[in-house]
């Protein structure tokens, strides 16, 4: 049985959060999801609220909560960087839910910007214990150009319609390109060498990336291609779930991919039962 | 950026068994008014979290205090998405209204309310005891508001900037843009046809489609510029209007 209680919190108490710890919480870590995007806690399609009730279940303690100025939450008041406030408001959370749960190391999880975050604290804090990225960094590779334009050269639809079409065709307008999820790119030598380092530090790595980036990440090798021989590390687990979009607005994909993570954290973090030994 | 004491913003769970998340705005001194804003379902409630933040500020900023709330099954409440059920919320718009009353000292309590947000505040009005209701762009005729739905979820479906390819209809079935819904929901909504208000109710109307004949108890002001409520291409860009925020806390503070 879990109680969500709801939290103002933080250095400025600037922070709202939900907090769900479970009656018998003997978890090692606590999990902690961050905003994605421009969307408040509950995340898009309320996907934290199902991810953080599910992981509550099996015993895990959670946080779901915004970061300064998203949301519900305000502005701690300081002159900081982007990554420093990020990394102090995570911080805030870890406090928070070390106190309600016991907890002292922690998971991340984020989406898209919420990815972006998770990674720049996991460089910083080592009470990190794991990330599960969603649709986080990922770079154009030589096999996604294969894999994307040649299939295209030789699909003889798509020329006959190319050669066809009459310059008075009406084409659908593009959709206006709104920034919502935008991720700002990393380079991609900073990122691996940084993914590299956590792995080095024995974090676990859980990515999963969907189709709904299909025009920069288009097969799971491309994890490898981006990231190096990392990507084979026992302590990385990589997943493409091709047919989902970004945001996971199925409720089948979304069931599919909270299976997923919780399969992945019941293996990397088990729950310590009474009387065994971790 | 918010400029409020973020004190001055306190969350908490409330109602039976504490099922029901809010956030009440609380004003620097004694509150003589108070506005409950009622939500709308769905993808909805997600695009006008921040709006509903901006207003209630504003109504604390001129002393009035507000509860934002989350119906049972939807936001930080307890209960799945499926779980919502027009009667529930409701009942939930009863105790959210008495939950605000209880917290900011003020018996008169005026209801804000966007789509079926606006819909359910009216019908609601009897048992909450609202003096008044604002609502932006409610919900009239329900059958409508559902044929929309399901035409938006069908293109869905064959979105192919979301999709890498067409998605079968079993797996879009029984969820509405992003929500399980339960055919006890389509009924209620379907059912749903609005021809009067109990209580002196204001309808901002951005998208001209209100009902030829006039609704009893019912007055309507026009408000630029329409809201995309149905753009299928603007399912996850936030709705924002400070024409909206103007209008509803001016209209509050003459209503006293």
């Amino acid at each position: 049985m879990t109680r969500e209680q709801a939290f103002r919190f933080g250095r400025a108490r600037h922070l709202v959060g939900i907090a769900g710890v479970p009656d018998e919480a003997s978890a090692a870590v606590g999990v902690i999801v961050l905003n994605a995007g421009l969307v408040h806690r509950i995340g898009p399609f309320r996907l934290h609220v199902e991810m953080t009730r599910r992981l509550n279940a099996h015993g895990y303690p959670t946080l779901r909560f915004d970061l300064s100025t998203l949301g519900d939450s305000s502005s701690s008041g300081e002159s900081q960087t982007k990554v420093q406030q990020v990394c102090a408001d995570v911080d805030d959370a870890m406090t928070l839910l070390g106190q309600q749960a016991g907890c002292n190391r922690f998971v991340l999880i984020g989406l898209c910007s919420g990815a972006q975050n998770a990674h720049s604290v996991a460089c910083n804090d080592n009470k990190v214990a794991g990330v599960v990225f969603l649709d986080g960094y990922a770079y154009r590779t030589f096999g996604y150009r294969v894999r994307h334009y040649v299939p295209r050269l030789f699909d003889m639809e798509r020329w006959r319609r190319a050669l066809t079409r009459s310059r008075s065709q009406q084409v659908a307008a593009p959709r206006s390109p709104e920034p919502v999820f935008a991720v700002a790119p990393s380079p991609q030598a900073v990122v691996r060498t940084d993914l590299a380092g956590m792995i080095e530090r024995g974090m676990r790595l859980c990515l999963i990336y969907s189709g709904g980036i299909s025009n920069y990440f288009n097969h799971a090798r491309q994890f490898r291609e981006c990231f190096g021989s990392v990507m084979s590390h026992p302590y990385v687990s990589t997943s493409f779930l091709r047919e989902s979009d970004h945001t996971y607005i199925l409720t089948g994909d979304r069931h599919r991919l909270l299976d997923n993570i919780e399969h992945w954290i019941a293996e990397n973090f088990p729950i310590v039962k009474a009387g065994t030994r971790a | 950026m918010m400029i409020t004491s973020p004190e001055a913003e306190l969350p908490f769970y409330f109602g039976d068994d504490a099922a029901l998340f809010g956030l009440f705005h609380a004003t620097g001194g004694p509150a003589r008014r108070a506005v409950l804003l009622c939500p709308p379902l769905g993808q909805d409630h997600i695009r006008c979290h921040r709006l509903y933040r901006q207003l209630a500020n504003a109504l604390a900023g001129e002393g009035i205090a507000a509860l934002r709330f989350d119906y049972y099954g939807t936001g930080d409440s307890a209960g799945e998405s499926a779980d919502v059920d027009w009667g529930r919320c409701v009942a939930d718009i009863a105790t959210a209204a008495d939950e605000l009353r209880r917290r900011s000292g003020a018996d008169r309590v005026i209801a804000f309310g966007a789509r079926l947000g606006g819909s359910m505040a009216i019908a609601a009005a009897p048992t909450a005891r609202f003096a008044g209701v604002v609502t932006w762009d409610p919900v009239f005729d329900g059958g409508s508001y559902v044929s929309r739905l399901d035409a938006m979820q069908s293109a869905l479906r064959q979105d192919r900037q979301r999709f890498t390819r067409p998605r079968s209809a079993s797996d879009v079935a029984e969820q509405w843009l992003g929500f399980a819904t339960s055919e006890r929901l389509r009924r209620q909504i379907t059912e749903l046809q609005l021809d009067a208000s109990s209580v002196p109710t204001l309808v901002l109307d951005s998208l001209g489609d209100l009902p030829d004949n006039g609704v009893a108890n019912i007055s309507v002001k026009r408000l630029e510029p329409a809201a995309p409520w149905d753009d299928l291409n603007r399912l996850e860009v936030a709705i924002l209007s400070h024409p909206l925020i103007q209008t509803v806390t001016s209209h509050v503070r003459a209503a006293a």
